[in-house]
């Protein structure tokens, strides 16, 4: 065979969608059209279905013409009849399609039709055109679409070869294979058998001791053994969880231009330890969809909300937040559509759905499904750091128990800083302030605002740029002085307080609870003029009253603390009881609108100021010592304490050990909202063409019956996975068939709709289907089922004629033979160098990529490479920063995390070869199994290159093989005797360092080995 | 065995509607040839278009950031006149701003305008090197856009979509055309000045096969990432390491069967073949010192001007696509430093780029555009809380664009603003109808160039796009 000197890539396996070329192919291969009865749904309609409808089917009728209707086809269009049933010749479909007359070919859009499929047409006509029913697409025919069908468990079809089938999943493919004339492969060898099983059920690779225990195992269930052995190993989860990030876009950045560090990895640990517990698909589909709205609701149900929080948040200055969501929430709806209905619900984002019986309507009545959440992070509950969080506040306290009575006896040697004197310096700046009851309250767009029993406002929910507070407080119902106060408001003061559920504590709503107000305005009746604007902390509260918009008074960090800002009113109107509104207003290209704040009011003379002091201290320093509460003299002395100059010591050291109290991981969660968002269709899908409202509601093709209960993210949950879904199992098990043979049932696994494929083996689709729901949705009982068959079980060796006849093994008469996934590719590598840590779950890792990678992003985030372990973890712990992605992930087809992703491509490109010649990973990994092969191995050199062979391949190498690689070692090791420099560059890292006496040359030429078994296609490969 | 022709099918079947239709598609005069040829199993082969091109190749300049038009090249003498005052309220309508309040002040521009060449093509005086090449150029004052916002902006303008996971426009370009490029890949990105907001979004492949993507070449050190051997492993330990996987290979193929297997063979052949070329691709060392003068390139700087150059020495070795983002255009504040900062960066070299491809006879048939996402405000942003003075906003209702080389008009200028260049009076020019020009320039019809995911028929121009025929020869 000649090489061609042009890029040849791979099989993009699942990059496109249509079928019909190949599946004609071998339908023709050994009977003429005429010879056999034509069946219209799989041999003609895909052809009309791909060429015609896009012309002359729901969407448009040119030359009026439809043909996806039976009824409508044989009426025919303006040039008459377009199907005379029994005579293809005359038809003038098939006059169109042939090219005959003046006339253009026919499709004018598309490929023309094969000579084959111009003659199964003809063919079809000529035996009478029949067309079922269940074919009839347009009009409510559409509707009995067999997707839209509830499955019904199929009987087991009868085969020739019995002795062949080991569980029901054999019966249906060979029922085909018998069909077609083929026989299955044999099965494949145990080395062959137990590398598969490892790499589908755990996703690494097995160790040649466990290779060499399974060959040797007599056990007559040697093989269930290991398929349960493997179902139990933790890295299950890793694996299928993997799968599923996919589907959920997990990424550990929040995407667009800032793409800032989000933490969410605790959602990606709980699907992983998800799978591993087995817990059942409804459940798992529940708690992701609706964790937050279960009674009771766990920290872990919760948590799993962050299934539709992967969504990318744009920061970039100047957006508008509300349309960021809205395109979040379009995610979110094609998300679940694609995960749980194999549904292309997005179509209709737009416009009514141009093939499934989808209304515009209805897609926003399921996005207003899914549109009533807020959207925060929680603190992951952990044992360990409550007992360090207690462990370092019992120091506090034993400090904090010191402080009085050492704060008593430095007072007595130093009086002026006693308390009492302490109190009087203080009280000077401290004024008498009443604090409002706010009684109406809103902001720019509907997030949350809650009033506190302490009266301050906190505000949730939607944090927009540019918002606007506005305040209103009825003066008249104050408890003292009233009648004096009206007339005499001398300043207003605004706190802005802390509080857990802002970031940082708050008291602001930036990422670091930082906070802002541009302007801040106060009327009764009439606007007030303030003036002699101070705060304790940020630059400018004059800002705050400039009447310029785009100055401010700014604290770009919070830090859980209270905080205050006062303004002198001047010429209080005598406006009767009109009452005090307050607006706040917060206009800023970036979110730093304030968190929680409470409005007070004074009438005390003189020049009233922000004093610095929290609210309730500056009440307690004005009452007399006498008049005072126990309760204010506690806190007075408490918080004389906190802040005296003499007990420095002390304050120091309680804020070191505050300083090292560990925080609280946090993850980001779906928290539904009590007032309900209105959601309203957009035209034409244009974030601000705002239609008609709608109400909640699933699309009523697939509606059964809907259960009487609320129509919020719960519902729609149960109704993905209740029985009467007719697609959810289907789709789920389609997809899980993909990853074991490379092509689902449903090829367009994203697609069951009526422009999807037909699947290959539907009674097989369908008793999987009902055998998820039999099995209680066990994911783990369907793996078990579908490795243990003999289907699975085959050999993946395949013959040219076999492979000529069915080369996409649609049919299954072999095993399937598929390069692994990237992530696995990595794992490989790391686990034959001796260097895979093992660990599971945890935060993202950064293990060693090209510098500039993130340099050459918008954010110019830096990589700071993980040292130690951390250096060589699984691909799937690898921190996944989205708009500069780990390059040897995104070369073997990773998904970049900004769609859900239902099936990867499998491609094959040359920047692949360079990643796995020259990637730091595999350099390392290259050097890690050299050493393996020298200390592990054998002194000879045949034996050491069989074993760095069995732990990459599993399976020895045969004669030739060996050969081949004990010359390489031997033309090598020449080479780096002679220069042992070079040796000692080509063996030994940083991370891999070469351990002292070795044999460099030696070290250096298995390294050189190591790399190319790495390259191995073999290597990267399922058999 | 005819691995090749097994190879073909399976591709084809697998691809479906992908690459399939397009071989099989009359998108290819001859789709029996086509199935014939020796290497259509490769999706970077050349692949023939769906009409006569005008142009072969394209070179992009994606000014990142959006360059103000107004200080650029539409000039509005009103402005001066109106310069301080608040903009009517009646223009702006209910247009939003990143930034700026809607009743800001107009700001006229500080540059000097002058006509040019024979065609009397107006610019700004901070473009001199341009207006040596204005009769090679067809500006269009006229382009609108319908986002706002850096990030999703350039993603509306690399894939017709502000939504994200869609193919960009060079990835459609080579998955029509495939590549003339033996040794490099088919769409090459170059970056100058910092990384876009788009982010790789800008050159993803989308939907379509990962071999469209484009490949960031970076203008220091290795060119591509892991081309270089790792340390110690030289030129012939790397090739008889490559004859042994090659070898171990071609024998699990003979066992197995599986024609994925000589895939990955000629991949990694490939790749070592780019080991060689790309080093050669980068080293400016036969290029004349007046060539390194006109670019103003200087041998190892990441800088806009050498990847002007390269640019060139890429499509002079068959790479379709190439894209150079500059980003240093977004300029809120200072207009007038930040212009003579980005202009100084990247005229001179633009404007080479027309005079070397127009001197090597490559301009005919290769496709120069120049632009951002959007335009910039006649409003003036001043905003003390930012630190802001004389700078302006995001304005997406017009700005200017050009195109040179491959099929475009010489000299021409196409599209209006009105007196305060809010908006287009003449000839409005969509970013659909850019991106359908393109691929019309380049022999495909926006309409035909399709692939089929989740249901649907995708397509660079989704819905919309016209052919903007005024521009074209």
């Amino acid at each position: 065979m000649v090489m061609r000197s042009r890029i040849q890539v791979g099989l993009m396996l699942g990059c496109g969608v249509g079928l019909w070329v190949g599946a004609s192919a071998f339908v023709f291969s050994d009977a003429s059209p005429a010879a056999t009865k034509i069946d219209f749904p799989s041999q003609i309609q895909p052809i009309l279905k791909e060429a015609c409808y896009s012309c002359h089917g729901p969407d448009k009728q040119k030359g009026k013409l439809r043909l996806d209707s039976r009824e409508l086809a044989l009426l025919g269009g303006g040039s008459g009849p377009a199907i005379v049933p029994g005579n293809g010749k005359d038809s003038y479909l098939v006059r169109r399609i042939q090219g005959e007359g003046d006339e253009d070919r026919m499709p004018i859009k598309h490929d023309p039709l094969t000579a084959e499929q111009t003659a199964l047409v003809k063919a079809w006509i000529d035996q009478g055109a029949t067309w079922p029913d269940s074919a009839n697409l347009a009009g409510a025919a559409i509707a009995k679409h067999w997707a839209y069908q509830k499955p019904v468990r199929p009987a087991l079809p009868d085969v020739k070869n019995k002795g062949w089938v080991r569980n029901p999943i054999d019966a249906f493919v060979l029922a085909r294979l018998e069909k077609e004339n083929l026989a299955p492969s044999p099965e494949a060898d145990r080395v062959m058998l137990i590398r598969r099983l490892s790499l589908d059920l755990i996703g690494l690779p097995p160790s040649p001791a466990e290779v060499d225990a399974f060959v040797g195992d007599p056990s007559p269930t040697a093989y269930e053994n290991l398929v349960d052995r493997l179902l139990a190993s933790p890295h299950y989860g890793e694996r299928w969880g993997r799968h599923w990030l996919d589907l959920a876009r997990y990424a550990d950045t929040n995407g667009y231009e800032k793409d800032r560090t989000r933490s969410i990895w605790p959602y990606r640990d709980w699907v992983i330890q998800a799978f591993n517990s087995d817990m059942p698909f409804d459940e798992f589909t529940i708690e992701q969809i609706a964790g937050d709205l279960l009674p009771d609701a766990t920290a872990a149900q919760r948590i799993a909300t962050g299934f539709h929080r992967n969504t990318m948040i744009n920061e970039e200055g100047g957006i508008d937040v509300e349309e960021f969501r809205y395109k979040a929430m379009v995610d979110r709806v094609q998300t679940t559509s694609t995960t749980w209905l194999g549904s292309t619900l997005q179509c209709a984002q737009c416009h009514n759905h141009k093939y499934d019986p989808i209304s515009q309507k209805e897609y926003y009545q399921f996005y207003a499904l899914l549109n009533n959440a807020n959207e925060p992070e929680m603190d992951v509950p952990s044992k360990n750091i409550d007992g360090k969080r207690r462990e370092i506040e019992a120091k506090i306290a034993m400090t904090q128990a010191t402080l009085e009575e050492r704060g008593r006896s430095l007072a007595a040697t130093r009086p002026s800083e006693s308390q009492e004197a302490w109190e009087k310096q203080v009280a000077v700046k401290a004024a008498h302030w009443t604090v409002l009851e706010p009684v109406k309250f809103s902001r720019n767009y509907g997030g949350s605002i809650a009033k506190l029993g302490d009266h301050s406002l906190l505000f949730t929910g939607d944090n927009l740029y540019r918002d606007e507070y506005k305040i209103e407080f009825k003066i008249s119902d104050l408890r003292f002085e009233i009648s004096d106060l009206k007339s005499r408001i001398t300043a207003i003061r605004m706190e802005v307080l802390p509080d857990p559920a802002q970031p940082n504590g708050g008291p602001g709503r930036s990422p670091s609870g930082g906070w802002l107000v541009s302007e801040f305005l106060a009327s009764r009746g009439l606007p007030l003029s303030l003036h002699d604007a101070t705060a304790d902390v940020g630059t400018g509260p004059g800002n705050a009253i400039d009447g310029k918009r785009d100055t401010h008074w700014a604290m770009p960090n919070g830090d859980g603390k209270p905080h205050e800002i006062v303004f002198q009113v001047k010429d209080m109107p005598h406006t009767a009881d009109a009452p005090l509104a307050i607006t706040v207003v917060q206009n800023y290209h970036q979110q730093e609108n304030v968190g929680r704040l409470r409005i007070s009011v004074t009438g005390d003379g003189g020049n009233v100021q922000a004093s610095g002091l929290p609210a309730e201290i500056e009440a307690a320093v004005l009452v007399s010592r006498a008049q005072r509460s126990a309760e204010q003299q506690t806190s007075l002395r408490q918080y004389y304490l906190a802040v005296t100059p003499l007990l420095a010591a002390e304050h120091q050291k309680i804020d070191a050990l505050r300083a090292s109290m560990p925080a609280y991981t946090t993850t980001m969660v779906m928290q539904e909202r009590a007032t309900p968002r209105v959601t309203n269709i957009h035209r034409r899908g244009e974030f601000l063409n705002l239609g008609a409202e709608v109400t909640p509601a699933v699309p009523a093709v697939l509606l059964q019956r809907v259960a009487d209960q609320p129509r919020n993210r719960l519902a729609l949950a149960r109704w993905l996975v209740s029985q009467d879904n007719p697609l959810t199992p289907r789709v789920v098990m389609n997809r899980t068939w993909a990853i074991y043979f490379g092509r689902g049932i449903v090829r367009t696994a994203e697609d069951f709709g009526v422009m999807g494929e037909a699947p290959s083996h539907p009674e097989l689709l369908d008793w999987l289907a009902t055998e998820f729901i039999r099995q209680k949705w066990s994911q783990k009982g369907m793996h078990r089922l579908i490795v243990t068959s003999a289907t699975y079980r085959q050999s993946s060796q395949v013959s040219p004629a076999l492979q000529q006849r069915d080369p996409s093994n649609e049919l299954l008469a072999r095993g399937a033979r598929l390069r692994v996934e990237a992530e696995i590719i990595r794992d490989i590598a790391l686990k034959a160098g001796g260097l895979l840590s093992e660990k599971v779950g945890g935060p993202s890792v950064f293990p060693p990529q090209p510098d500039d990678i993130g340099a050459e992003s918008y954010s110019g985030h830096t990589w700071a490479t993980s040292t130690g372990p951390a250096r060589f973890r699984r691909g799937l712990y690898t921190f996944l920063r989205r708009t500069s992605p780990n390059p040897q992930l995104i070369t073997f087809d990773a998904p970049t995390s900004e769609l859900v992703c239902s099936r990867r491509n499998r491609s094959d490109t040359p920047l692949q070869a360079l990643t796995t010649l020259n990637d730091t990973a595999f350099v390392e990994a290259a050097q890690g199994l050299a050493r393996r092969v020298i200390t592990e191995g054998p002194k000879d050199d045949a034996g050491r290159a069989a074993l760095a062979f069995r732990i990459c391949m599993a399976r020895a190498p045969d004669a030739d093989e060996l050969g081949r690689i004990v010359a390489f070692h031997q033309a090598q090791l020449a080479r780096f005797q002679k220069n042992p420099g070079v040796a000692k560059q080509v063996a030994s890292s940083e991370a891999v360092k070469a351990p002292e006496h070795a044999d460099l040359p030696q070290l250096a030429a298995w390294t050189t080995v190591s790399r190319a078994l790495l390259n191995l296609d073999e290597t990267i490969t399922k058999e | 065995m005819n691995l090749h022709q097994t190879t073909r099918r399976q591709l084809f079947r697998d691809c479906g509607v992908g690459l399939g239709k397009i071989a099989l598609a009359s998108l290819l005069v001859g789709a029996e040839d086509a199935f014939a040829a020796p290497a259509i199993d490769n999706p970077l082969f050349p692949r023939p278009s769906h009409f006569a091109p005008k142009a072969k190749r394209v070179i992009y300049l994606f000014m990142a950031g959006a360059p103000s038009q107004l200080d650029l090249f539409d000039n509005k003498p009103a402005l001066v006149k109106f310069d301080g005052q608040p903009i009517p309220a009646e223009v702006v309508k209910d247009q939003r701003y990143a930034f700026i309040e809607k009743n800001a002040n107009l700001m006229s521009s500080r540059f000097k305008f002058s006509r040019h060449g024979q065609c009397g093509a107006e610019l700004s005086e901070i473009l001199p090197h341009l207006s040596e090449v204005v009769d090679d150029i067809t500006f269009i004052k006229s382009v609108h856009t319908e986002q706002f916002n850096h990030a999703p902006a350039q993603i509306f303008m690399n894939t017709g979509s502000a939504q994200l996971g869609r193919p960009s426009m060079g990835s459609w370009v080579s998955y029509g055309l495939g590549s003339e490029a033996t040794d490099l890949p088919g769409f090459v990105v170059l970056q100058s000045a910092k990384g876009t907001s788009g982010g790789p979004s800008n050159w993803n492949c989308g939907f379509l096969p990962t071999i469209y993507q484009g490949v960031p070449f970076h203008g220091k050190g290795s060119p591509i990432l892991d081309l270089v051997n790792p340390p110690g492993i030289d030129a012939r330990t790397q090739r008889e390491s490559l004859d042994l996987i090659h070898g171990l290979d071609q024998h699990r193929l003979d066992a197995a069967g599986d024609p994925e297997i000589s895939t990955r063979i000629s991949a990694f052949e490939l790749a070592y073949r780019m080991q060689t070329s790309a080093p050669e691709l980068i080293d400016f060392g036969q290029e004349s010192k007046a060539t390194m003068d006109m670019y103003g390139a200087k041998p190892g700087e990441a800088s806009f001007a050498n990847n002007c150059l390269l640019g060139r020495r890429l499509i002079e070795r068959g790479v379709r696509f190439v894209q150079l983002y500059h980003e240093d255009w977004d300029h809120h504040s200072d207009v007038e430093g930040s212009l003579k900062r980005s202009c100084g960066a990247t005229d001179r070299a633009a404007a080479a780029l027309i005079k070397d491809l127009k001197a090597r006879g490559l301009l005919e048939d290769t496709l120069v555009v120049w632009g951002g996402e959007f335009g910039r405000t006649p409003m003036v942003e001043n905003n003390a809380g930012l630190g802001r003075s004389k700078g302006r906003d995001h304005h997406p209702q017009a700005f200017t664009m050009w195109m040179a080389g491959g099929g475009v008009k010489h000299g021409l200028t196409l599209g209006a603003t009105d007196d305060l260049g809010f908006h287009i009076t003449q000839d409005p020019v969509h970013v659909h109808d850019i991106q359908a020009t393109i691929l019309h320039l380049l022999g495909l019809d926006h309409k035909k160039l399709t692939f089929r995911f989740q249901g649907r028929d995708f397509r660079l121009t989704d819905v919309e796009g016209e052919v903007v025929r005024k521009i074209l020869v």
